[in-house]
């Protein structure tokens, strides 16, 4: 039991790192990760306060709250990746459009 | 230069294509021509430079749809009013073309080929099947009832309707075209055509697999749009 909480400390200290320091994060976002990064932190430490705080909002285990907000977070992550790619499907087609009118010609 | 021009889009079609366009050109020599390679990684762009007929390529696959509004916008820029869409595979037949755009400059604004209406030479039983349950798909999602609502063969007045503008890149835009039909008011009308199904065309064609995606990708771009 203390491995797998030892194990799942590092994985979470690793997603923060890469997350903090690799991605061009704004200030906002540094935020959400870091206050992300430290409740976690606490509750995979101490799974008895992360069952009170789950009980405050009319959840009997920590890990279901856990796994509730990870679905919210994950499908809100999902909306924002269809997103970006969206809009950059929709600017490589102009760049490819423009380029073919550009270089249209007649045989 | 002419009114009218026919769209081919093509991807990989190094064999049927010369064979298209030059049908059309000896048909219709009054007409444009104008072919968007879309990305092909075969000797399509070489096959089709026929004299007279206008070149595009996509450096990269886009999709028919992309390759479609390719020409489209080509055409307005080139003050091109009435334009027919071809596949590049050879399934259409260049006899029709004359009759859609006859309808189209008589008022019409967007005339749609019905292979159901017509004559679709060697279709399977399954696609058959397919493409009439894909008509309730399309009376559901646009409150338009068609015979054929996934037919590549259209002629459309584009000079009248500058938002006629394709967003869906692949298949999805077959069923775009009826939602833009419906949104922009066009006055349309389904005409018979005669669709011929070789083995060429059948390997070509869509996989009924690949019309689930096409479902899943309309309904996306829709909720999008």
């Amino acid at each position: 039991m203390i491995f797998i909480k030892g194990l799942l400390l590092v994985l979470l200290t690793l997603g923060f790192l890469i997350f903090a320091f690799s991605l061009k994060l704004k200030n906002f976002q540094r935020i959400v990760v870091i206050v992300g990064y430290i409740t976690l932190f606490i509750f995979i430490s101490d799974p008895i306060l992360s069952d009170r705080v789950a009980n405050l909002f009319g959840i009997e285990f920590g890990s279901s709250l856990i796994t509730y907000l990870t679905i919210g977070v994950l499908s809100l992550v999902n909306v924002i990746l269809f997103v970006d790619t969206k809009v950059n499907k929709d600017a490589i087609t102009k760049i490819i459009r423009e380029g073919a009118i550009r270089d249209a010609r007649r045989v | 230069m002419s009114d009218t021009a026919i769209i081919i889009p093509m991807y990989n079609e190094e064999t049927t294509i010369r064979g298209v366009i030059l049908e059309i050109k000896e048909r219709y020599p009054e007409f444009e021509i104008i072919v968007i390679d879309d990305g092909s990684e075969d000797n399509s762009y070489k096959e089709a430079e026929v004299k007279g007929v206008w070149l595009l390529k996509h450096l990269i696959n886009l999709g028919q749809g992309a390759a479609i509004q390719t020409g489209i916008e080509f055409a307005r820029r080139k003050n091109i009013k009435y334009i027919v869409t071809f596949d590049a595979d050879g399934q259409h037949s260049a006899d029709d073309i004359k009759e859609f755009v006859t309808l189209l400059k008589s008022g019409y604004d967007i005339v749609l080929g019905s292979r159901f209406l017509g004559e679709a030479k060697n279709i399977s039983i399954v696609k058959k099947y397919f493409l009439k349950l894909s008509r309730v798909f399309t009376f559901f999602s646009t409150g338009i009832w068609l015979t054929d609502s996934h037919n590549g063969f259209r002629a459309i007045n584009i000079g009248d309707f500058p938002d006629f503008n394709l967003t869906e890149n692949r298949m999805a835009h077959a069923s775009e075209i009826i939602d833009l039909m419906k949104k922009l008011k066009m006055r349309y009308i389904e005409k018979g055509c005669v669709i011929k199904y070789t083995d060429y065309s059948q390997r070509k064609g869509q996989s009924m697999l690949n019309a689930v995606g096409i479902i899943i990708e309309y309904i996306i771009g829709r909720l999008t749009r």
